[in-house]
């Protein structure tokens, strides 16, 4: 988030787009709630009728993938009104002449055939956005998901901009992220292409610097991302994989292709709490301690760096993820020795001047802080970009719009959407034991309209049969006006009912790698015994 | 205070004190025993509440034998009340240092958290229901718009259980309110107004109006309102003062036959 | 009685709620939210709530496991890390470091992540690194 949390409340208009916000990230909905009760006004952009679209000022539904023609048509009505914000598109942004003469050609029509919004509200969401600043961006997998999410992302970076929200307060661009500590895992250097705090692994100069810190030449070779290393598995590239907690198996984009990726490896070993799905695949499993048995810091997605304590003692013969490390690399040659997690804390901030340099244990608190964080004076930054850009000048970016991979057509003509309900979490491995959300939701289930379910004569809790190019799942059925006719919703939690079976994995963004989990095809019939 | 709960646990009148401590600038509910006695010390009252007296019936589940000390305000002393004429602390086994938080004229039923009220934003004002009312405010709405504004409210919920989780006199094992027979599971919102209103009945007669359960709503509810009725309409039928005192019997409000008897505290799976 | 409250974050979204773990003996027998935290002020979300939940599950796994001949057998962490560190020097010394992969974790702490790449990067020598971030 270029934004704080807290920060929300302040908004003048909150637009969410791409996040089912109450159920993914109930405590950032309260926010919202907060701010709308104080007087924001709220738009809510989403494939489905969430619970936030009926508190909204205005809310959409609009096409599954069609975000870049929906944010382009709000900001061609917002430059033809002149809401634009022209002082600070000239002090504080670049190529914005670019950006004008695409969404120029984003007539309300051509975004109603594209998106199915009509122009009325079109035109009430371009207005409320650019009217009552500071207007604050959310958004979550529902943008980045696609085969088109970098120039979701951008499209929504262009609509902030464009209206003057990046760099102040109780605005800006906030993604929410999914996991506890993925804004960590970035933060840390875990991606092929960085080090820690996104020093680039293309510059020598970085490469030198933790060559000398870590007493190793290190490779400057780019590394493989995980939608890469599964083709290199199956050409025989890839042959050893260490998983540490993820459960690519149900969480990548196509089940049966990583099925047989994963037995073409050597040797595969995962470091888990459960015997997840990856986890029965593994060759060894290294049993690992809970967030409860042990010491560290994450990241949050405002940026904030927190540390979590150890509250019991590892459970059985489990050991913390830095041991298991520790030991690992020490038994391949390279010892690896620290006391507690603090001296790694402290070896990962000397090496990261920029954002972590002046976080200490000590002055995280129990509050934390929040990066860029430079010296150890430093009271951290709750916004970003406050007087100028990172990089300078913000850059517009001119996005025209792409279908998905996959539009319905006769032979799969249902529309197919993933996400999580609020009471399960990713892969299920974690809250599907957990008693308390178990009895919320005890098997998966397709999300479909009462109108669609009445064409196949099927009632809530039938079992349908959902059919796709890549393979086929069975899954009760659950009437809801949530989706409309002709999409369909599947939550991601549940092994019995994999997704992924589903799911597209040759359609990716070709920057971020990120699959398109978010729009698939299916055709749907009920089951007969 | 800190010397009297020194010589407690000096003398052995309790086990375990439960009080405040300040934590890297945060005060956070601790345990003081006769292992760590310098802790007592750090011992304060806080500026905030936790359910002290739902964390020492954990505490007795496991040892139902423990003498267990805490500091109380009037909202812990009611709801520790409610706790023994429901069997789930022994008062014998409990002792007590009252905390006066409230210096106000609203005395009886004012609490800490709510002397400075928050202010509810223009637009809940507008739809919803202001937190800050009492009953009689929210009875003058009619019928329907009452039932509009208390839509609105429960529409925003997100399912935490906060409510229940939080609150000191909600100890059943099984709760109906995860029945799928009563309500639906899975949904978000929950069923609306089932939901809230099954919590609500469940909380007459025994809700000690602490607040805490509003305070732990991410959405704001007006929890507090909602139990206030039902327990209004207790103290008119069968005039039942809830937590008021540790004698009477819980089944007065079922009339005067009911010879029901109390389960005993039974340890926590 | 040993119990204790041991201030935390919780582990499920990117949220970051302030979370109290109450300790008994040991063990884990609740999670609440912290009131004074500034990212939830005193409110948790079903999940939070019950965080405590898995880490008690009878399904966690309590030692290293070895798959031979298709089946787990449990094992020590001596043997565990040494079949594997001497599997990965095998495939390393045949095929090359970029032969391998790490995926790190958003599930896992800042210090573990640092570890980890540092693992594969130092350790393996490659940089064939990655988590699940766009899952």
């Amino acid at each position: 988030m270029t934004n704080s949390i807290a920060e929300i409340e302040e908004a003048g208009c909150i637009f969410v787009i791409g996040s089912n916000t109450t159920a993914c990230h109930p405590l950032i909905s309260r926010r919202i709630f907060r701010a709308k009760e104080k007087g924001a006004k709220l738009i809510v952009a989403d494939p489905r009728n969430i619970q936030l679209s009926r508190f909204a000022d205005v809310a959409v539904t609009h096409r599954l993938g069609s975000d870049v023609a929906l944010l382009n048509g709000m900001m061609h009505i917002i430059i033809q009104n002149g809401w634009h914000a022209k002082d600070y598109i000239a002090q504080r942004t670049e190529d914005y002449e670019a950006l004008e003469k695409v969404v120029n050609t984003y007539t309300p029509d051509r975004v109603q055939a594209i998106t199915g919004v009509d122009q009325k509200n079109l035109e009430r969401m371009a207005e409320l956005y650019a009217t009552n600043p500071p207007a604050s961006l959310l958004y979550a997998m529902g943008i980045t998901q696609h085969t088109t999410g970098v120039d979701n992302v951008k499209s929504c970076c262009n609509l902030a901009m464009l209206c003057g929200n990046v760099g102040i307060r109780g605005g800006g661009v906030n993604p929410l992220r999914g996991q506890n500590n993925v804004q960590g895992a970035c933060d840390m250097g875990g991606l092929p292409n960085v080090m820690t705090g996104y020093q680039p692994v293309a510059d020598p100069k970085v490469m030198e610097k933790f060559s000398k810190a870590w007493g190793k030449k290190l490779s400057e070779r780019p590394g493989l991302t995980i939608t890469d290393m599964i083709p290199a598995m199956l050409e025989g590239k890839l042959k050893g994989l260490y998983v540490i907690g993820e459960n690519p198996k149900l969480s990548d984009p196509d089940w049966n292709h990583l099925n047989h990726a994963l037995k073409e490896l050597d040797f595969l070993v995962v470091q888990e709490l459960f015997l997840s799905e990856t986890a029965q695949a593994a060759d060894v499993v290294f049993s690992a301690a809970s967030v409860a048995e042990k010491e560290g810091t994450i990241t949050n997605t405002e940026r904030r760096c927190m540390r979590m304590r150890k509250a019991i003692e590892p459970i059985g013969n489990t050991l913390s993820d830095w041991e298991i490390i520790c030991k690992f690399s020490t038994a391949m040659g390279y010892e690896m020795k620290y006391e507690n997690p603090e001296e790694i804390f402290n070896e990962m901030r000397s090496l990261t001047p920029k954002s972590y340099a002046g976080m200490t244990y000590e002055r995280l608190g129990l509050d934390g802080l929040q990066w860029p964080c430079p010296d150890t004076n430093h009271p951290g930054t709750p916004y970003l970009h406050k007087d100028q850009f990172t990089r300078g000048k913000g850059k517009f970016h001119d996005i025209e719009y792409k279908d998905p991979a996959e539009m319905p057509d006769k032979e799969y003509p249902y529309f197919l959407t993933t996400g999580r309900m609020f009471a399960h979490f990713h892969t299920g491995t974690m809250t599907r034991v957990s008693p308390h959300l178990d009895v919320e939701q005890t098997t998966g289930y397709v999300s479909i309209n009462p109108k669609d379910a009445a064409a196949l004569e099927a009632k809530e809790g039938d079992v349908l049969i959902l059919t796709s190019r890549r393979g086929q799942i069975e899954v009760p059925a659950k009437l809801t006006n949530s989706v409309a006719p002709g999409l369909l919703f599947l939550p991601i939690h549940f092994g019995e009912s994999p997704t992924n079976v589903l799911t597209n994995a040759e359609a990716f963004d070709p920057l971020a790698k990120i699959p398109e989990f978010k729009v698939s095809t299916v055709n749907i019939r009920k089951f007969s015994e | 205070m800190q010397e009297q709960v020194k010589e407690w646990l000096e003398q052995g009148k309790v086990d375990i004190f439960l009080g405040y401590k300040m934590v890297e600038g945060h005060p956070l509910p601790h345990f003081f025993t006769k292992e760590n006695l310098a802790e007592v010390n750090d011992l304060i009252t806080g500026s905030v509440r936790y359910p002290l007296e739902k964390i020492a019936t954990k505490i007795a589940a496991q040892d139902p034998d423990i003498r267990i000390g805490l500091l109380v305000r009037d909202c812990n002393q009611r709801a520790l009340n409610v706790l023994y004429v429901w069997n789930q602390l022994n008062p014998e086994n409990v002792e007590t240092i009252s905390v006066n938080c409230c210096p106000s004229k609203l005395k009886e039923h004012a609490d800490c958290s709510y002397l400075e009220p928050q202010k509810s934003g223009p637009y809940k004002k507008k739809v919803g229901v202001d937190n800050n009312m009492n009953l009689e405010e929210v009875e003058a709405y009619d019928q329907q718009e009452r039932f509009t504004r208390w839509i609105y409210e429960f529409q925003k919920c997100i399912k935490c259980y906060g409510c229940r989780n939080i609150c000191p006199v909600c100890f059943c094992k099984e709760c109906s309110l995860e029945h799928d027979d009563l309500i639906n599971t899975g949904d978000l919102p929950p069923e609306i107004p089932i939901f809230h209103l099954v919590r609500a009945v469940h909380m007459a007669g025994r809700c000690i109006d602490c607040g805490l359960c509003e305070d732990a709503c991410p959405v704001d509810i007006p929890l507090r309102l909602l139990y206030k009725k039902v327990n209004e309409i207790v103290v008119d039928v069968f005039d039942y003062q809830t937590g008021t005192s540790p004698s009477q019997s819980p089944f007065n409000i079922l009339g005067d036959k009911v010879t029901l008897e109390l389960k005993p505290i039974s340890k926590a799976a | 009685m040993d119990c204790k409250i041991v201030p935390s974050v919780c582990s499920y979204c990117g949220t970051g709620c302030g979370v109290l773990f109450e300790v008994m003996d040991g063990k884990l027998v609740g999670t609440m939210p912290m009131k004074t935290h500034p990212v939830n002020e005193g409110k948790l979300c079903i999940k939070g709530w019950n965080l405590h939940e898995h880490v008690n599950s009878f399904m966690r796994l309590k030692q290293p496991l070895v798959k031979t001949f298709g089946r787990f057998i449990k094992t020590d962490w001596d043997e565990a890390i040494q079949l594997t560190a001497d599997r990965f020097r095998e495939i390393i010394e045949k095929y090359g470091p970029d032969s391998i992969g790490v995926l790190v974790s958003a599930k896992i702490t800042n210090e573990e992540n640092y570890l980890g790449q540092k693992f594969a990067r130092a350790v393996i020598g490659t940089n064939n690194v990655d988590h699940c971030a766009r899952l």
